[in-house]
């Protein structure tokens, strides 16, 4: 049974099948894919796509020096040892997030943003997007704010509801610069998100409007 | 060649490099291996030429890191997960991700391994396609009878590795446009369909 209820749409998974979605991007798909098994059939069913397309494809002249030259190497190949730092990793952490994470969530450098939340940069996309944890305490409020671009979220731990529902692991959301939205997480637990941002965050909370041509600048 | 001929004729020679990938993974076969070689390496080159026109040295690249872990890897192909065109194909798109985050252009922190090595490694979990071939069929067919329009922007997504954006600016079609014919186009294919 399938946990999560916020599912990427279609076309962005096929984008993920294909390789052609931004790796923030993908981080996201990824994290989902962790738990739900529905994408995951959709997915296998997406890459047999690609794969008919491939066939499809003029096949290219290749040299025979190519062949007599990788068939020449097979003895000598050996494959990479897998990486003995995975062992240590906390298991609720997804394996798309275990470069980034060294034991469990805990030992990142999080920085508290406000009273309600502390957040981790992870790494910046290659198109400029931000790539982030955010974390919830129990009952918390996230500031109302709106973005340049799409935001990506995936709920890693704890649930948290907004205007438009109750969202709980796994479910993965995006919201457009167009949509505001305050998410509160639930009294039981905090909330972990991975957030995925592509532009500049434009706080629309009263204090942070007459804050945000500052913050703004911070991102030119 | 007739439609069914042709199925049969692709169906056989699948089963024939099936077989191939069984020889490598048990015996380290290189007449095995070599077959492969034959049939995947010519595909692989046009799918690298798809994204970069006459970049042959970068095409010869991917064929040979492809076939690289072909070989290291047969072992842990799982035909009940994924069938060997499939596997192929996964394998090619991981390597072409991997090669263009490591070309300055596209440079980014974020490291793909651990993105999409699960699917090739182990499939996406424990659910398996019992009827992984007739849903493959159907894809096949179902490409074929595609509009223009709508095959044109896969062929841009999955073989160009172009994004929705720059499909859109390419074709000069909104943005919205792109994304709506890429879903047409699967549910053609009946790939969103809940089997
Ligand atoms: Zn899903």
């Amino acid at each position: 049974m399938d946990k999560s209820t916020n599912h990427p749409y279609d076309e962005l998974l096929a984008a993920y099948s294909a390789g052609s979605l931004p790796l923030s991007q993908a981080l996201c798909i990824s994290a989902h894919l962790e738990h739900c098994s529905s994408c995951g059939q959709k997915l296998q069913q997406l890459n047999h796509v690609g794969s008919e397309l491939m066939q499809q494809l003029k096949p290219s002249k290749v040299s025979d020096e190519l062949k007599t030259k990788l068939l020449g190497m097979l003895d000598s190949l050996s494959e990479d040892l897998p990486d003995e730092k995975s062992h240590k990793i906390d298991a609720r952490v997804p394996r798309c997030l275990h470069q980034f994470v060294d034991t469990n969530y805990d030992d990142l450098n999080w920085k508290r943003i406000s009273a309600d939340i502390q957040s981790v940069e992870l790494c910046r996309d290659s198109n400029g997007a931000k790539v982030e944890l955010l974390k919830i305490k129990p009952g918390g409020s996230a500031t109302t704010h709106t973005h340049m671009g799409d935001e990506y979220t995936v709920i890693l731990e704890g649930s948290f509801s907004d205007e438009s529902g109750l969202y709980g692991q796994g479910d993965f959301l995006v919201k457009d610069e167009n949509d505001q939205h305050t998410p509160v997480a639930t009294q039981d637990r905090e909330c972990i998100c991975l957030a995925v941002t592509e532009g500049p965050i434009q706080f629309t909370g009263f204090l942070h409007r007459l804050l945000n041509p500052f913050i703004r600048r911070g991102y030119a | 060649m007739p439609l069914m001929a042709n199925t049969t004729a692709k169906s056989d020679k699948l089963a024939r490099l099936s077989a191939c990938i069984v020889r490598v993974a048990e015996n380290q076969d290189k007449a095995a291996f070599a077959e492969l070689f034959d049939h995947y390496a010519p595909l692989i080159r046009s799918y690298s030429l798809a994204r970069e026109p006459g970049a042959d040295l970068v095409a010869d690249d991917l064929v040979q890191e492809v076939l690289t872990r072909v070989w290291l890897k047969a072992a842990k192909y799982n035909a009940t997960l994924a069938n060997l065109n499939t596997w192929i194909f996964t394998l090619a798109r991981n390597c072409r991700i991997d090669y263009l985050r490591r070309n300055s252009r596209y440079a980014t922190e974020i490291d793909p391994t651990d993105i999409f090595n699960e699917i090739e490694d182990e499939g996406p979990g424990p659910f398996q396609m019992v009827q992984q071939s007739r849903v493959q069929q159907s894809i096949r067919a179902g490409l074929e009878q595609l509009p223009k329009e709508q095959s044109e922007i896969l062929t841009k997504v999955y073989l160009e590795g172009k994004s929705h954006q720059q499909t859109s600016e390419e074709l000069k079609l909104p943005l919205g446009t792109v994304k709506s014919r890429v879903r047409l186009a699967l549910k053609k294919l009946e790939v969103l369909v809940p089997r």
